[in-house]
């Protein structure tokens, strides 16, 4: 009796397997890389409503970041400005640029501008900035060096395995109080020290526990 | 049969939850053997879960190609910011709930503008920081989508200016014939601007009738005390300076007046600390079980129309051990049972053995003449001015039924031509002995203000909405006359115009703004040159402190009430006449909380029912009409005829039909529309509560109730620890030994809780009321979703502190106890040795934790929990809520959504924002008693205690030392960190005999 299936067909079991694992294995590896928080939302940088530069109000002009962000130490929330902060120098600087039309006309009307929010953690996590930048974590920790940023982009994933990695050992970030908004502090050659120093002074012990963040 | 199948304790007490329990009928065994009951698994909806399930399969594929965008979200700051407001941390402001003659002091959470929470004002008479249920709903009223938006007349849209060009034409007129033909229709208020307007309205218009009333009102005990006095006065009591308390059909711990400063003060009489303490003893005679009955020492189930008979026996009791109380003139006293008699003599007894350090209080359900002779006892025993005062109501507009009946009959001979209803719905809840819809029709001009277009506003020509009191300035007085201030916390979300504004325009014709009107009326009353600092320091307080009445010293002439009962002798009725109670709804109160979705799916202590009214019988009465639960039932009363279901309360006086007022809304919205059986037309305006003769019958058919009653049921095992306190004083160790075990020994290597905060909770339920209060508190704090009648009758509900209810003793005469429990966070937590995702986990400071955003929903851990206190959200419950109800959510807290389990969590947002201010604040360590968990800020008792178990100089450390503490399932080794303190009974030796020859029931066999 004839075969009816050509020698090659009976690697087709094996082929079969092969390609089983291969779309598994390609499948769960594609969504871990691109499904992460640090594929999709790293390098996030939205168009704004007002085109404002933090590279020129922070880092040209070095304008401290609790100018704008002034609830940053005692607050969950860093706060976005209210219109009013813009005005406080803008009624007398660039009064007729094209740029800050929309600041003036929310001033005038007193219609809020609606900035888009950029680093942004999950609704179940509840972050509070006090908590941080009274430890000594400064703003640069999680949010890049804005003060180069034309357009401010998120720079870390903010995810929670990120979140974790800091909670379990926050050395490399601490830095003195003074320096939390100086985005051009470096870590000296006495970190260590300083570390040691600190830790046991602020009482520097982030929770690990779900319920830190999860409530 | 083991041990713990044994119902059996070792008090002998027989423990049961509902008749179903002790009759073991096949729908408990059911409810028994399945977890979750019939149904629980299977969305009852036409799609069956394969289809839903194939749908969602096709759904997500295709969602999948744009899922991975992330959605833009906005940040709206302000354009100019607010003073002191900072987003992140919530602000606290003083106001003041009006209730009746009574305003609750409040501190009302904020964040960003929005309130978020209520609680009582520590330093208020009326709340002391506790609350109610109510106070605690209130918030949700305020948010509620359903309340009126629009001016309306003759139902089309109109504006508020329309009404104010109108009414200044219409005023002119009438003012031109000195205000007749114009008449106001108010609730009963005690505010001196209300009272000003008041005032000022009724000299530009000196013909016109005001008159307040309310469904539910302070009238009979005023009344009472005018019986006696010759004036309106107000009794306040204060329990805490007295031994013995006789209340009379006064459920002065949850339904009446004062209830939370009452059962406060009452508690601490009876909060034993050290074995030897003092402990004040309860006497309840009462028709209906009522929480109050529930912790009486020695309760009399009777007729509530013997109660004014049974008082007078008692009066005559103390008269016959040697009193000098003279208010029977000629008359005999009522023929009372031997039973009764022998009760009113120990009552009498133990009274005048403790020097008279003793206060008899009267519920509203009885008549003027009751309160009268009850506060006759009390001057007799040297009670006023002791734990007793008589207070003028200073500023107050009355309530008055004698007045509305000759308004409406004024309104039927058409001699009214403009009526003005302010903040009331009488067509719906004016008795059914008055025709008040039929007067409204021949009124010309009819104005309606209310939080809603409800039935009045639907036959009035104009319907204004009114702003919630959490949106308008205002000032109340308290029922001991403190003076209280409201402020508004947002502006009015669908503005509406306060009643203040109101009156103003009535009084003036004037268009003012509410808080110039109150200032006004300050104005002439502080100093001058201080007013600004004085005007910020009572809205600081949220009152002028000290400002109470002061007593009223007049003598009180009993020759008065002998005059009256000469007129109207005091009869006993006979037994075999059946008596219908109505009693103020804990859900709807008098039919304006019906549209309130938190109160109407909170069970009742006592029956355990949500989302329905019933007519409530005790057992030997369903068994003589033959009919069980959920039978539908014809009560009749005088002509009119409704139809409700039966619900069978053991423990209720026989021959008494008790059912709730303030159901079966027609216009209420959309959550209250058609939830219960209306029972104001059985009503008359003549006794207004209690009534004789009524006429009950078995009618066709059934209604499902929702009933929470068997959920969770803990197979009578010693959960609730009871004791007399003789016994205990004696042999405190027993309660510890109530349940033997083996020694406790674990599988697992245990953890070691010793270091930093470890959190605990000690229940004392000798001080739990059952009131509510807490399971309120807890749903607004932590966003708690509603689920319906349907799902709750399916043991659905989602709250996170149940109040469990027990009868104990027989079916005939049984005892109540109430049991709050929450989430027991045990340290061996059987639910976390089951979850397959750890989605329940335990941190380090012996929290168990629920971590939503890991849980799959496999509810494996509400399965093993032994308290079952896991709750889980089969649907997305939290998903259709309006714009408005999404701002009353407490922004600290994940809003939860459908498929997750959730529980108590001790508050951990309050733990983790108090632990952040403390290493703001220099690093310290959190203070005792700087965290209040929800529950225990709003127990008006004080039954709950939270703290650092760890520290042993904390509260909850010094409260878990005592002997009364328990743990409820210790033997599983579950090691609970929620403790329970025993609770304790005071009864009277003699008492005792008396109850063991006649029982426990009233009245006439």
């Amino acid at each position: 009796m004839a075969q009816i299936f050509p020698r090659w067909t009976t690697r087709l079991p094996l082929l079969a397997a092969v390609v089983v694992v291969a779309v598994i294995v390609g499948g769960v590896g594609f969504f871990w890389y691109y499904g992460s928080p640090e594929y999709r939302n790293v390098g996030y940088r939205p168009s704004q409503p007002v085109a404002y530069s933090h590279k020129l109000h922070a880092g040209d002009l070095g304008i401290d970041c609790r100018y704008c962000h002034t609830s940053v130490e005692y607050s969950a929330s860093a706060i976005v400005p209210p219109t009013q902060t813009c005005m406080n120098c803008h009624e007398l600087i660039l009064t007729e640029s094209e740029k800050l039309l929309p600041v003036r006309e929310s001033w005038a009307t007193g219609m809020p501008i609606e900035w888009v929010r950029v680093n942004k953690v999950a609704d179940y996590a509840f972050f509070n900035h006090s908590a941080h930048i009274n430890k000594g974590i400064g703003c640069k920790s999680c949010h890049g060096n804005v003060a180069q940023m034309e357009k401010v982009m998120q720079v870390e994933p903010l995810s929670m395995g990120w979140c974790l990695e800091c909670h379990r050992n926050p050395d490399p970030h601490l830095r003195p109080l003074d320096k939390i908004t100086d985005m051009k502090w470096q870590p000296g050659p006495d970190h260590a020290e300083f570390v040691e120093r600190v830790k046991n002074e602020w009482k520097v012990d982030p929770p690990v526990d779900c319920s830190g963040c999860h409530r | 049969m083991s041990k713990h199948d044994d119902k059996k304790q070792a008090t002998g007490k027989e423990y049961w939850r509902s008749l179903d329990q002790l009759a073991q009928t096949e729908r408990y065994k059911e409810f028994l053997h399945r977890e979750f009951p019939e149904g629980a698994s299977q969305n009852n909806n036409a799609w069956s879960r394969r289809n839903f399930l194939g749908i969602m399969g096709a759904s997500l594929a295709l969602a999948g190609l744009t899922g991975c965008r992330r959605p833009e979200e906005k940040i709206v700051p302000y354009v100019k910011p607010p003073e002191e407001v900072i987003p992140g941390i919530p602000q606290q402001y003083a106001t003041a709930m009006p209730f009746g003659l009574d305003a609750f002091g409040l501190v009302v959470e904020s964040h960003v503008g929005r309130p978020t929470k209520i609680e009582g004002n520590p330093h208020h008479p009326s709340t002391l920081g506790g609350s109610n249920v109510f106070m605690q709903a209130e918030l949700l009223t305020m948010y509620d989508p359903d309340r009126s938006k629009l001016v309306l007349n003759s139902g089309r849209e109109s504006s508020w200016d329309n009404f104010v060009a109108w009414w200044r034409e219409r005023a002119e007129l009438h003012q031109a014939d000195s205000g007749r033909g114009l008449a106001v229709l108010s609730g009963p208020f005690a505010s001196p601007t209300l009272y000003r307007l008041k005032k000022e309205f009724l000299r530009a218009n000196p013909d016109a009738q005001w008159v307040s009333w309310e469904p539910i009102s302070e009238e009979p005990m005023i009344e009472g005390m005018r019986l006696l006095t010759g004036e309106p006065l107000m009794p306040i009591y204060s329990l805490d300076k007295t031994e013995v308390i006789a209340a009379f059909d006064c459920d002065f711990v949850y339904t009446e007046p004062g209830s939370i400063v009452n059962s406060r003060r009452f508690m601490d009489g009876r909060r034993i600390k050290e074995q030897h303490d003092p402990m004040n003893r309860l006497y309840v005679a009462e028709a209906a079980f009522t929480p109050t009955g529930a912790v009486a020492d020695h309760r009399l189930a009777l007729q509530a129309g013997r109660i004014p008979a049974l008082l007078m026996g008692l009066a005559e009791a103390l008269a016959n051990l040697g009193e000098d109380i003279d208010i029977f003139g000629n008359q005999r006293p009522p023929q009372l049972t031997a039973h009764e008699r022998a009760w009113c003599l120990e009552l009498a007894k133990d009274m005048l053995i403790r020097n008279g350090r003793a206060v008899v209080m009267v519920g509203r359900k009885q008549p003027a003449h009751a309160h009268a002779i009850a506060m006759a006892i009390n001057a007799t025993l040297g009670q006023i001015g002791q734990s007793v005062s008589l207070k003028r109501i200073k500023e107050a507009s009355l309530p008055d039924t004698e007045a509305l009946a000759s308004l409406i009959n004024d309104m039927k001979g058409g001699r009214v031509k403009t009526l003005l209803t302010i903040g009331l719905n009488p067509a719906y809840s004016v008795p059914g002995s008055l025709d008040f819809a039929g007067g409204l029709e021949r009124v010309e001009h009819t104005v309606h203000m209310g939080l809603y277009a409800d039935e009045t506003a639907a036959r009035s020509t104009w319907h204004l909405p009114q702003a919630h009191f959490l949106e308008s300035w205002g000032d109340v007085r308290a029922a001991d006359g403190t003076l209280t201030f409201m402020q508004p916390l947002i502006a009015p979300l669908y503005g509406g115009h306060s009643d203040v504004e109101l009156y103003s325009l009535m009084a003036t014709g004037r268009d003012l703004a509410g808080y110039d009107i109150v200032r006004e009326t300050w104005q002439g009353r502080f100093q001058r040159g201080l007013f600004e600092s004085k005007w910020q320091q009572v809205l600081h307080d949220g009152m002028v402190r000290d400002s109470a009445t002061e007593d009223e010293n007049t003598g009180l002439r009993f020759s008065r009430l002998v005059q009256h009962l000469a007129r109207h002798p005091i009869q006993a009725p006979e037994a075999a006449i059946d008596e219908l109670v109505l009693t103020p709804s804990m859900a709807t109160f008098d039919g304006r909380y019906a549209n309130n979705g938190w109160l109407q799916e909170c069970p009742d202590p006592v029956t355990k029912l949500a989302w329905d009214n019933a007519a409530c019988l005790a057992p030997p009465m369903a068994q003589r009409l033959g009919v069980k639960n959920e039978d539908m039932v014809s009560v009749t009363m005088h002509g009119k005829t409704v139809d409700m279901p039966v619900w069978i309360v053991p423990g209720q006086a026989d021959h008494t039909v008790v059912t709730a007022l303030g159901y079966g809304r027609t216009a209420a919205g959309k959550v209250g529309n058609g939830v219960g059986v209306d029972t104001y037309p059985l009503r008359s305006h003549h006794d207004a509560y209690v009534r004789q003769g009524v006429k009950i019958s078995r009618s066709s058919g059934t209604y499902l109730l929702a009933n929470t009653q068997d959920h969770g049921s803990m197979e009578g095992r010693p959960l609730v620890r009871e004791m007399q306190v003789q016994d205990y004083r004696k042999h405190p160790e027993t309660i510890q030994h109530m349940e033997e075990h083996p020694p406790l020994k674990s599988l697992w290597k245990e953890h070691d809780y010793k270091s930093g905060y470890q959190w605990g909770m000690s229940i004392d339920l000798n001080a739990c009321i059952g009131c509510n209060a807490c399971t309120l508190a807890c749903q607004a704090e932590n966003n708690i979703p509603l689920v319906g009648k349907k799902q709750t009758r399916k043991g659905r509900e989602m709250h996170w502190i149940r109040v469990d209810r027990y009868f104990t003793g027989e079916v005939g005469q049984p005892e109540m106890v109430h049991q709050p429990v929450p989430c027991q966070h045990c340290e061996n937590a059987p639910c976390e040795q089951v979850c397959p995702v750890a989605a329940t986990v335990h941190d380090s400071e012996g929290l168990n934790l629920m971590v939503y955003n890991r849980c799959i929903g496999t509810r494996y851990c509400s399965n093993n929990c032994p308290y079952k206190v896991r709750r889980f959200n089969f649907f997305n419950y939290t998903s259709d809520y309006a714009e408005t109800i999404k701002m009353a959510q407490n922004p600290d807290v994940t809003v939860r959504s459908r498929g997750v389990m959730e529980k108590c969590t001790y508050c951990l947002q309050r733990i983790n924002e108090a632990r952040q201010i403390a290493k703001k604040d220099g690093n310290r360590q959190i203070r005792d008693g700087e965290i209040q968990t929800a529950c225990q800020q709003a127990c008006p008792t004080n039954a709950i205690v939270f703290g650092n178990i760890n520290d042993p100089d904390s509260e909850v450390s010094r409260t878990r030392a005592r002997n009364r503490t328990y743990y409820m399932l210790a033997y599983l080794n579950v090691q609970p960190r929620t403790s329970y303190m025993a609770k304790l009974r005071n009864p009277m030796e003699s008492m005792l005999q008396v109850e063991k020859k006649y029982g426990k029931q009233g009245g006439k066999a």
